[in-house]
């Protein structure tokens, strides 16, 4: 357990430097960012692979996927996992507030490092609710989804959604997994991870399939519509995906993972992503010019697919 | 002219009556540098204190008078007033106001200073001495803070870049005859501003102006050239003395000023006049341009033709004498930019062989590569790594086994690597693992995750050979620093600072407890101060002699055998 909450600190604490490093004299910078990211997915690894690996492959509705620590209860609202008021901002931030509905256990994949966005969402007391813990979680899980259907302009720690963002369709926890630039195909395409009791999907996580949202052009903030209308396709895909890869699943998701954080910064990283104006400029440090800068100031989007969402690039303004 | 480097900072008190310790916390607004107008070369001695007339409000710019009273006997150079907030050069005087409780401006130089001495022997005979030292400000502006540290081929030459964008070099005095105890000291030669702090309109960035390697290169003729780069621009710099001036212009006068032609009725010829000597520093050519990511390392080629600047996904070979153009020669930025998994940490050129270099990176390998087999040098030739303690894995493994700095040893046979907590010395015909590795400071393995809350994980310290390669050294927490003998294994840590050293004092190794009892003299890890922190060092490439940099002051160690 106290990994677990050891994982969190320092999730947190890594995300905290993400953010911050926005504004860092200089311009973001690459190497620390990378390192960062490999803490950020080492504590998310760590956090999932919790003392009871089995129950993330319990089946649907009522597994207690969640750690065991925390008292699982499908309520709705954040219920104060750790002990922490939930946090009334981040409902705020969020358009569409949809009361996130509790998630009975949190099916996050073994392999999924993914601190614990998934878990807390799922409720039941599951993982962080503290204020600017699950703010940090959702930023996470923002930072995550490549795609994340980023609320406009609030910033990402503010976002309500973040219980409800870490909730993939596929209850992956956001981020490595997402293939990036497969637009518009499941995102959890790769996703193993076991089928989500209660798909409720939360409404439209901006998290969820980061590709639907764009395509559902979920502009300024999580658009409630596709997401669920989304999870039922998932939850199919999901199944039938069951199985991890193991290690090759492993090995993408990790990469994956690094890679969303980095399209984050979206500096230095000749990222896929690109962004509607005004967004996320000030991470375009180090961006490479020419072919990839359509627009001066911009991070330009390798995979013109990703042209389309607006969620993703909003969630670059926050960061 | 020399520019010094002062300090400026608002403090309350009786101009006349303002001591040190007045100075520290009470001051208000720290003032950015300014550059006395008249000031000599190879002025001082140790630092001066210097109060001042006081002069308008914190956030204006100041009027400096030199007070009648000087903590030292400082009288070579003199502060002129300048700058006046009304605009008038006229000073302030002490009857404005100056009543108990007034804001004084005081200024502080930064005045290198002298040598100290120290051994690797712990004998008693061997003595270890250690001189007056720069001060340490307690307020120390951020620009202050020297980023890099390096010795000219010879050793004559000192060169240190600070966050300010600023090199300041140091020379070292010729011996005399009269004073054999004391070899010679390092005094300030010159000093000018490398590099400014610039904006990337593309991209909406600032570009810091932090100095972030120096690399002298060898002398050819009677000017030094170097190196200074920051994260995005190289600059080769001349540094030349001029100690005479013509006189006797035809169409200039004394002033310079153009004479009409029509008035000169006899010619004459202008003669080369003696002069105080001046050292200037001029930009002699700038490499732009080529870098989208921060430069890291620079190092100049054994052909003296060619050098190598790195960032963090690529290196490119630059010829000096083409400043807009370069060759990229490594380049590890994956195509898509989501794979991105390691980074370029630091890189240098063989020092024999023209056609080798290596390069680091942040998973903790070194990569040698060899400029011959193809043009662009993605595949390495060898590749040194040294397998992961699984025992060890934490969440940190991955930036702790970051290698911060890679340095060939001077014989060319060996490399050695600094990761956080290692320093490691790799033999270039063996790449699974290195020969030797010194534990730096091994106490720090259970504190990672405060030093990652607290950024200090992400400290990059150098390390450095000594002429002879049999030693080694690199820096600390808490302004330590350590060396370690590769023959007899001994290896000492010792202090920079000057709370605990008096002038001409003897060094005396430190050491930290890891738990137990602590021992007198002895300090325990938990008291150890992580915002002193010593990243830069060097080494003289034949002497004993070693500069240490303690955050924003230069230490200068020697070794006195008798």
């Amino acid at each position: 357990m106290e990994f677990k909450l050891e994982a969190h600190r320092i999730v947190s604490i890594s995300l905290g430097k993400i953010y911050n490093s926005r504004v860092q004299r200089g311009g973001i910078k690459l190497h620390k960012n990378l390192l960062v990211s490999l803490v950020l997915r080492s504590a998310r690894q760590v956090y999932l692979s919790d003392p009871c690996p089995g129950l993330y492959l319990a089946g649907p509705a009522g597994s207690p996927a969640a750690p065991p620590q925390q008292p699982g209860e499908p309520a709705a609202g954040p219920p104060a996992g750790w002990g922490e008021p939930p946090p009334p901002a981040a409902c705020a931030a969020w358009p569409e507030t949809e009361p996130q509905p509790e998630r009975p256990a949190d099916p996050a994949p073994p392999r999924v490092g993914a601190a614990e966005p998934a878990a807390p969402v799922t409720g039941a007391g599951d993982a962080l609710r503290a204020g600017e813990v699950e703010e940090a979680e959702a930023a996470w899980r923002r930072v995550e989804g490549p795609r994340e259907a980023a609320e406009g302009g609030a910033g990402v720690f503010a976002g309500a959604e973040g219980p409800r963002g870490a909730r993939r369709h596929c209850g992956c926890p956001p981020g490595g997994e997402d293939r990036p630039g497969a637009l518009g195909a499941c995102p959890r395409v790769d996703c193993r991870c076991a089928p989500r009791p209660a798909e409720d999907e939360p409404p439209a996580p901006p998290a969820v399939g980061p590709r639907k949202r764009g395509a559902a052009g979920v502009g300024g903030g999580p658009a409630g519509g596709p997401a669920p209308g989304s999870s039922p396709l998932k939850k199919p895909r999901r199944n039938s995906e069951e199985q991890p890869g193991g290690a090759e699943e492993e090995e993408e998701m990790e990469t994956g993972n690094v890679a969303n954080l980095i399209s984050i910064f979206g500096s230095s990283f000749s990222g896929l992503l690109r962004k509607s104006p005004g967004g996320g400029r000030e991470e375009a440090e180090g961006e490479e010019s020419g072919p990839e800068a359509a627009e001066p100031g911009q991070i330009c989007c390798d995979k013109p697919v990703l042209r389309d969402i607006n969620p993703w690039s909003t969630a670059i303004v926050a960061f | 002219m020399v520019t010094l480097r002062c300090q400026l900072g608002w403090a309350k008190g009786m101009p006349g009556s303002l001591t040190e310790t007045d100075i520290g916390p009470s001051v208000v607004s720290p003032l950015d540098r300014v550059t006395p107008p008249s000031c000599k070369r190879q002025m001082m001695g140790p630092l001066s204190f210097i109060t001042m007339n006081w002069g308008a409000c914190p956030g204006h710019t100041m009027v400096l008078q030199p007070s009648e009273r000087h903590n030292r006997d400082w009288s070579h150079g003199r502060l002129g007033p300048w700058c006046s907030p009304t605009g008038s050069p006229a000073p302030l005087s002490c009857e404005t106001g100056c009543g108990e409780g007034s804001w004084i401006l005081v200024c502080r130089l930064l005045v290198p200073t002298q040598v100290s001495l120290l051994s690797m022997e712990e004998d008693i005979d061997t003595r270890k001495i250690n001189n007056s030292f720069l001060r340490d400000h307690s307020y120390a502006t951020e620009a202050d803070i020297i980023s890099t540290v390096e010795f000219n081929h010879t050793g004559e030459l000192l060169a240190t870049g600070d966050k300010g964008g600023r090199v300041v070099i140091f020379q070292r005095e010729q011996e005399s005859k009269n004073q054999v105890h004391r070899r010679g000291e390092y005094n300030v030669y010159s000093t000018f501003q490398s590099h400014e702090p610039e904006f990337d309109y593309l991209k909406s960035l600032e570009i810091e102006e932090k100095i972030n390697k120096i690399r002298w290169l060898p002398q050819q003729n009677a000017a030094y050239f170097l190196l200074s780069t920051n994260d995005k621009t190289v600059k080769l710099w001349k540094v030349s003395e001029r100690d005479k001036r013509p006189e006797g212009y035809n169409l200039k006068d004394e002033e310079g000023r153009l004479r009409d032609p029509a008035t000169i009725t006899t010619l004459r010829v202008p003669v080369l006049r003696p002069m105080d000597l001046m050292v200037e520093a001029t930009p002699r050519r700038v490499f732009a341009n080529a870098h989208t990511y921060h430069i890291n390392s620079i190092s100049v080629n054994s052909d003296y033709e060619t050098y190598m600047s790195a960032d963090d996904l690529r290196i490119n070979l630059w010829n000096f004498e083409i400043t807009n153009q370069s060759f990229n020669i490594v380049d590890i930025k994956p195509a898509n930019m989501e794979e991105l998994t390691e980074v370029i940490t630091a890189a240098e050129f063989h020092p024999h062989h023209c056609n080798t270099f290596v390069y680091s990176s942040s998973k903790g390998t070194i990569r040698l590569c060899d400029m011959r087999a193809s043009a662009l040098c993605d595949r390495h030739t060898k590749f040194f790594e040294e397998p992961e303690d699984p025992s060890n894995r934490s969440f940190f493994s991955e930036i702790i086994s970051s290698i911060s700095d890679v340095k060939f040893s001077h014989s060319g046979r060996y490399i050695m690597t600094r990761d956080y907590l290692t320093v490691k010395v790799w033999d270039l015909n063996m790449e699974n693992r290195p020969i030797e590795t010194y534990q730096v400071h091994d106490y720090l393995r259970s504190k990672l995750c405060s030093l990652y809350e607290n950024d200090c994980i992400f400290d990059k310290f150098e390390c450095v050979w000594n002429g002879s390669d049999s030693v080694i050294m690199t820096g600390s927490y808490n302004n330590f620093f350590r060396m370690f003998d590769r023959n007899t294994k001994r290896d000492v840590t010792l202090e920079a600072s000057r709370e605990n050293s008096k002038p001409r004092a003897i060094l005396k190794p430190r050491k930290v407890c890891v738990g137990g009892k602590r021992r007198k003299d002895e300090i325990s890890v938990d008291s150890l101060d992580f915002s002193k922190k010593i990243l830069h060092t060097a080494w003289h490439p034949s002497e004993n002699i070693i500069a240490v940099a303690a955050t924003n002051n230069l230490y200068i160690f020697q070794d006195k055998v008798n």
